[in-house]
């Protein structure tokens, strides 16, 4: 009975690891393809191997399992390497992204108040 | 002010305050300076396998990025021998590099460097290395200069 137990309890065990383990490197591998490689055309780090991208990964990876969080990686890699680095716009920039939006209603309201419909 | 027209003055006002906004944001340019990582100086020098020593170093030094598989680097090589001739301090970055094949290097071409470091990957990830070889000219231990890409007689024609 104790034997059962203490198998049933290794095999729970190796399953949360193995588990833990591998949606951690899925969680990485997601991460690396917000991440752009410079020295590569439109290729980002998961894809590319060049010392760039396979240094930057293995860096990423032991930041990530020093405990930091992707934000606060994020973070750290655009104050080294500038926005470039990250294929995700800023959220400060939806602003911009929104200007022709913006604009457009502006000119359909023009519209509306030169022809009265 | 026809009342109708508020709206659109008001939009097309953010509109432009947004503009200049985005285009004032600070833009790093060859003249900004950058601090240089604290890391540089807390990791040992290969051969003597003791920290940069600040004071020996002094204000003004440069920091190359180098390895034995980079051609490019031995293609500047004679530039960093005459730079050490001339007395500026040059430390030596070997990135991702094989321990015996950087030995060979530097004992086939000559060693220019004040000090030489091993790195895996963790200096170079700091100061925001592209690729090697890549040089920093620092003073006062901030980066003034810096070079992607092998080093041309033009770049350090000031210190020869």
């Amino acid at each position: 009975m104790l034997k059962n137990t203490f198998k049933v309890f290794l095999t729970l065990l190796f399953i949360i690891l193995t588990s833990f383990g591998y949606s951690n490197e899925n969680k990485l591998n997601d991460y690396y393809k917000s991440i752009r490689c410079l020295v590569c055309e439109g290729q980002s780090i998961s894809e590319s191997d060049t010392e760039f991208s396979i240094n930057l990964k293995e860096q990423i990876k032991k930041k990530y399992i020093s405990g930091l969080s992707f934000k606060e990686i994020q973070e750290e890699l655009i104050s080294i390497y500038g926005e470039e680095i990250s294929f995700k716009p800023p959220n400060d920039h939806y602003l911009l992204w929104l200007s022709p939006l913006i604009l457009l209603i502006i000119f359909i309201i023009l519209i509306r108040k030169k022809f009265k419909f | 002010m026809k009342k109708n027209l508020i709206i659109p003055i008001a939009g097309l006002s953010i509109l432009l305050i947004c503009v200049v906004y985005y285009l004032y944001q600070p833009v790093l340019s060859e003249n900004d300076t950058e601090k240089l990582p604290d890391i540089l100086f807390e990791t040992k020098d290969f051969y003597n396998d003791e920290i940069i020593n600040k004071q020996k170093i002094g204000d003004f030094f440069i920091v190359n990025f180098f390895a034995s598989w980079c051609k490019p680097c031995l293609a500047e090589h004679p530039l960093l021998m005459e730079l050490q001739s001339k007395g500026i301090k040059i430390i030596g970055i070997n990135f991702r590099d094989d321990k015996d094949n950087f030995i060979k290097w530097i004992k086939q071409h000559g060693n220019p460097f004040e000090y030489i470091i091993l790195d895996d990957g963790s200096i170079a990830y700091e100061m925001g290395l592209i690729g090697v070889p890549e040089t920093y000219f620092i003073q006062n231990s901030f980066i003034q200069k810096k070079i992607q890409g092998p080093l041309f007689y033009e770049d350090v024609e000031e210190y020869l």
